[in-house]
């Protein structure tokens, strides 16, 4: 399982590395990728489902911003900053694909660049493929808000922030995305206690 | 909705988000309390949330995150290459041309290959033979942008390299049949530093002490941030770690 990263106590703030970045240190642009990289990379991988692509526009990203950090301004979270970039670079990815006829997204091959080389039986994944799939069907607004929110446990607040459209425009988009998920998710539900159907989870019915 | 006396996901999302005006929220929460299958709808939409709050979150690959690396890495060497030209042109405008020998640095990704080529044993003993970098001294960060690069050995294949030809020289050479011409000697510790910073952690597909418009220079090529690309670098031969005025750079197909 992938560990979470520990944040040191005595770690450098991400708005000094950017700050050590502009002023020219070689190093510290590397530093911030290398700590916020998996969450970037997960928002790329969600937003765009294809590996390939998702590759290419987290690269795209990464220089985007490191071109950029002499623009950042201090009163957003350094990794607002980045995702923001990141969802940037996915919506240009997606444009350009829309140019060209490349595989469209959310088809069988898509698919299959997600599927792990071993098949994997475990429950877990089957319902991280579903999940790539039906977020596949979302538009790229309701995809990217769910992305956040959901996926990455982002706040409302945070979200727009990312996104730089109102908050109430983020809560419409999540509300559009999850009406548009729920009946593509639902073999994934779990059976509800016909007792129990005011949605309370868990607990010992007896 | 199929069914008017119940609600579709829509409007029950909404409610959910706190959309709803207070009049409409009122009477939609009023069926709720009589209406199993809305209340089922409602714990359908949670359930969206749940799944995907708890779909697994792939770490980055290995792979990806080292090309990211030499992306961000290239990009710090144009930079800071820009700004040593600049330097020089203002101190030394002429000093490149008439330097005495120049050198050739070929920056290779994805592809490798010349790996094999360069570097018969491609084991953990090459790193044996060549002299440590020392990873005490912190004397000069700057010149070292990602970390020093993998051992590398200098070949002298005689080639007069000219504009616009690097990569399709640097490509023949890499070719089967010329491993005589690219096989290598150890470099020095001023060549190492200047491949190094040239590098950023990359390791060398070729690094040929040859001639570039008949005057010496050093070539490397090195992996590109595409695969089966080469990053194609000419330098002056006096490089070193501070100094690596590049007479020209390039991006080629490494086939």
């Amino acid at each position: 399982m992938a560990s979470v990263s520990m944040r040191r106590v005595d770690e450098v703030p991400d708005k000094e590395l950017l700050a050590r970045h502009a002023q020219g240190d070689p190093h510290a642009f590397a530093e911030l990728v290398n700590r916020h990289r998996d969450r970037m990379w997960a928002v790329a991988l969600r937003t765009l489902g294809d590996p390939e692509e998702a590759a290419d526009a987290l690269q795209d990203a990464c220089l985007s911003a490191f071109r950029a950090a002499g623009r950042f301004r201090g009163d957003a979270a350094v990794t607002t900053w980045l995702h923001r970039i990141v969802v940037n670079a996915c919506l240009d990815r997606i444009r350009r694909k829309s140019v060209r006829p490349a595989t469209p997204m959310g088809d069988d091959a898509t698919f299959d660049a997600v599927a792990p080389k071993m098949p994997d039986p475990t429950d877990a994944h089957g319902v991280s493929l579903d999940v790539q799939a039906a977020l596949a069907a979302l538009p790229f607004e309701q995809r990217a808000a769910l992305v956040l929110v959901d996926m990455m446990g982002y706040s409302v607040d945070d979200a727009a922030r990312v996104l730089e459209v109102p908050a109430g425009t983020i809560k419409s988009r999540c509300a559009r995305g999850r009406a548009r998920l729920a009946p593509l998710l639902g073999h994934h539900r779990n059976r509800r206690d016909p007792r129990n159907v005011r949605g309370m989870e868990g607990g010992g019915t007896s | 909705m199929t069914n008017p006396a119940h609600f579709d996901y829509d409007t029950l999302a909404d409610l959910a988000e706190g959309l709803l005006e207070d009049d409409q929220a009122a009477s939609v929460n009023a069926h709720l309390e009589t209406c199993a299958e809305c209340r089922d709808r409602s714990a359908d939409l949670a359930d969206v949330s749940r799944l995907l709050a708890e779909a697994p979150v792939p770490a980055m690959p290995a792979e990806l995150a080292s090309r990211i690396d030499s992306a961000i890495a290239a990009e710090s060497l144009h930079s800071a290459t820009v700004v040593s030209l600049e330097q020089r042109r203002g101190r030394r405008p002429w000093r490149i041309l008439s330097a005495a020998a120049a050198t050739v640095v070929v920056l290779g990704g994805g592809a490798m290959v010349g790996t094999a080529v360069l570097d018969g044993d491609n084991s953990g003993d090459s790193a044996a033979k060549m002299p440590a970098t020392d990873p005490g001294s912190n004397a000069a960060p700057t010149q070292r942008l990602m970390g020093a690069a993998p051992p590398f050995t200098v070949a002298h294949s005689g080639t007069d390299y000219r504009p616009g030809q690097v990569g399709a020289q640097v490509r023949s050479l890499l070719g089967k049949g010329q491993e005589l011409r690219t096989q290598g000697d150890q470099p020095s510790a001023v060549l190492r530093g200047c491949v190094d910073a040239l590098a950023n952690g990359r390791r060398p597909e070729l690094v040929d002490r040859a001639r570039y418009k008949g005057a010496p220079a050093l070539v490397v090529a090195l992996p590109g941030t595409k695969s089966g690309t080469l990053d194609l670098m000419v330098v002056g031969a006096n490089c070193t770690a501070q100094d690596h005025p590049v007479l020209e750079q390039s991006t080629a197909a490494a086939h």
